[in-house]
């Protein structure tokens, strides 16, 4: 299957640069959210949409044609 | 220099020109360390109760600590404070930038500034010598001319200087102190003071470095930092400055749109903080932002700030200015529906160059906006702007307006709640203000810790006061060893406010206290997502004072001891816990997207605030401290002052 991905903030640079954080993933039928971030190589904690709605659960298993975008995960003003 | 400080505070009247020069001893550093606390100390001792903020009665103190100047990120701040006239409760401000550490070079720890100049002046420190200079030239000019005029006649460009712009001469009632023209010492209306004292700025400069007691453990500290920022969770924030938050705030629905009737922004992509560093920054279109769109601090390696330049279309804007924070692109951006980056950009010039708090000003015109869009102003009440949602056009010229005090402008440079009262019309139904304050852009509808901050904050809505929700409500191992110092290993359910996250925004508050006290970034130490966790901040405070001895929670008393002195001036000026309240507005509903109908309950916040005193040690009944609880933090003084 692929999803819709797009990386924002320092996440980007896990993608080549000229990508500008966008790009279509081919997964495994049933990988998870948890896949996703171990395939791009994030460590970090992140805030993740999927098809525009939060997901806290990273096990969540994806669907083909999925929009998931991620962001790193501060507080700050 | 004795291990970290000068030992010196400079007295300054103004209505008589006169100085003096204390020297504390170090008894007095260990117990307020510096920074906020300093400078409670001092508004306690030396500003009498019911004074008119705006009359030559207010005493502004601009004060650092023990660490301020020793090489390493995140220590130049400097707090400014004075009694507000926006609230008229304490004000209280943090900013950054080089003055901070210049100020400590120059042979001082803090400036206590006290009465009115009969003519416009400013003060010049170097090396330990100081004078107050004519300023009449200077009175009326934008902060980047007087800023250049200042190191032309002193024949310095080393020279710092922390001003007040047109806005704080005109009193707008949120004017604050900037440094570099940049950086804002912003809220509370610390700028409105200084302008009414007739002092337009402070320059100094000075070459006595800190010497701190163990010079190769702080060097080993700040290298550490270094090499670890990359794979920090600051190296976004660093980067793309603090607007990265944007994006995980819309997903989160706790992105301010509408004037707080919403929790997310459909076109918020077009003002975010990666859209930002792909557009609007200095060098973006040559790919050269990171080294020409970035500013930083003294001796800080995180270089976070952000430095715009446009110099095409409707909106031109001069990157000495800098850039707007997230906070900025909020306020000017998604409370207003405007989702125009260069016209936000634009208005944070503005404040900039003026001398305006982004926050306070964007929020009011927000209020404003949300009083046009339902019928309360009419094109009559704005001088012709439309104040249509998504106007980024008049929102521009308003805020140009406000820093003049020019027509409906006059009316917003006193402050939304201000501005309410006078227009009437219902338009209270659509304020955001805690004890006056315009709220900052981060939603306790959400992040429910927030609730009881907002209300019971001695100098009114604040962000950085506390750790917010998410530190606690995702998976804990990220921050588990930190959390741990402050005594925290539970997972909280998001949107919840019971006894644990109390609790949290208790303690959490205290460490953020300590740190305003100690002057250090918040982005910088914290007790999560930081670059340096708690036990670091203890470790810098050591090696740099030789306090061996310092521990977590003796820096978390001096944090409390603050929060006290707070309350303690507050109930001087008749504060109690009838003004620890919230805006009816967060009682209502968010509209639209993944916060839809959220809302907070009246009851459920009445018995959170009530927990909150509880821990604190303060009577439940008054929210004012108690004998007992000051004489724990050795403030018998302060007892005696509100007659416990």
């Amino acid at each position: 299957m692929k999803i819709q991905l797009q990386l924002y903030s320092i996440l980007r640079e896990a993608l080549p640069s000229e990508s500008k954080g966008r790009a279509v993933l081919k997964l495994e039928e049933g990988a998870t959210l948890a896949d996703v971030l171990k395939q791009l190589g994030i460590k970090r904690r992140v805030v993740i949409s999927v098809n525009s709605v939060l997901e806290r659960d990273h096990s969540r298993q994806l669907r083909d044609g999925d929009e998931v975008k991620i962001f790193s995960s501060v507080s700050g003003g | 220099m004795a291990n970290g400080y000068n030992g010196k505070i400079l007295h300054v009247n103004l209505s008589e020109g006169k100085f003096r020069v204390e020297k504390p001893d170090e008894t007095f550093y260990r117990k307020y360390m510096g920074g906020s606390a300093l400078a409670m100390y001092y508004l306690l001792n030396e500003l009498g109760p019911g004074i008119d903020s705006l009359s030559p009665d207010n005493v502004l103190v601009l004060a650092l600590s023990v660490l301020t100047g020793t090489p390493i990120s995140g220590q130049s701040r400097i707090t400014a404070a004075a009694k507000s006239p926006l609230t008229g409760a304490v004000g209280d401000s943090q900013g950054g930038g080089f003055f901070p550490a210049e100020l400590k070079f120059s042979g001082y720890d803090a400036v206590v500034i006290k009465g009115k100049s009969k003519k416009p002046v400013y003060l010049w420190i170097k090396d330990g010598e100081y004078e107050l200079r004519d300023a009449s030239h200077l009175w009326g000019k934008i902060t980047g001319e007087a800023e250049a005029i200042i190191k032309a006649e002193l024949e310095d460009n080393k020279i710092e200087v922390l001003q007040v712009g047109p806005a704080g001469e005109n009193g707008v009632r949120f004017a604050g102190i900037f440094s570099m023209s940049n950086r804002a010492n912003g809220r509370t209306g610390m700028g409105a003071v200084m302008g009414s004292k007739n002092l337009k700025a402070v320059a100094v400069r000075g070459r006595k470095r800190p010497a701190a007691a163990n010079k190769v453990a702080l060097n080993e500290l700040a290298k550490w930092g270094a090499a670890n920022l990359e794979d920090s969770d600051i190296a976004g924030l660093a980067k793309y400055g603090t607007a990265e938050t944007t994006g995980s705030n819309q997903t989160s629905g706790t992105l301010p749109t509408y004037n707080y009737n919403s929790g997310v922004f459909e076109q918020w992509e077009a003002i975010d903080g990666t859209t930002m560093y792909d557009t609007v920054l200095r060098g973006a279109p040559e790919g050269n932002q990171d080294r020409m769109g970035r500013d930083t601090c003294y001796a800080c390696t995180v270089r976070c700030k952000r430095v715009v330049e446009l110099t095409e279309g409707p909106y031109i804007v001069d990157p000495h200015y800098g850039g707007p924070e997230y906070e900025t692109t909020s306020t000017f951006g998604n409370y207003c529906a405007i989702d125009d980056l260069p016209a936000i950009c634009k208005a944070n010039e503005i404040c900039n160059m003026y001398g305006m708090d982004s926050i306070s000003c964007g929020a009011t015109i927000a209020w404003a906006y949300e009083a046009f869009n339902e019928g309360k102003l009419t094109l009559e009440d704005t001088d012709g702007l439309d104040l249509s949602w998504g106007n980024a056009d008049s929102m521009v010229k308003l805020t140009e307006k406000i820093a003049q005090r020019d027509g409906f402008g006059d009316i917003l440079a006193e402050g939304s709640e201000r501005a309410a009262k006078k227009i009437g019309r219902g338009t209270e139904a659509y304020l955001i203000t805690c004890k006056g304050q315009e709220a900052p852009a981060h939603m306790p509808r959400v992040k429910r810790s927030l609730s009881v901050i907002y209300a019971t904050n001695p100098f009114g809505a604040d962000h950085q006061s506390h750790e917010h929700d998410p530190a606690v409500e995702d998976d804990l191992e990220f921050y588990k060893e930190r959390l741990a110092v402050l005594g925290f290993s539970e997972m909280q359910e998001p949107r919840s406010l019971g006894d644990e996250k109390i609790r949290f925004a208790a303690v959490s508050q205290r460490m953020y206290s300590a740190m305003d006290s100690l002057n250090l970034c918040q982005f910088v130490f914290g007790p999560a997502w930081q670059l340096y966790g708690p036990e670091d901040m203890v470790a810098l405070v050591r090696v740099v004072t030789g306090w061996n001895d310092v521990t977590f929670d003796e820096l978390q008393k001096v944090g409390e001891r603050r929060l006290n002195m707070m309350r303690a001036f507050n109930a001087r000026e008749g504060f109690d816990r009838k003004d620890d309240k919230l805006p009816n507005k967060v009682f209502q509903p968010l509209i639209g997207g993944v916060s839809d109908g959220w809302k907070l309950d009246r009851a459920e916040v009445e018995t959170a605030v009530e927990k909150y005193f509880e821990i604190c040690g303060w009577d439940v009944s008054t929210g004012i401290p108690t004998r007992a609880k000051l004489e724990e933090l050795d403030l018998d003084w302060v007892a005696d002052q509100i007659d416990l």
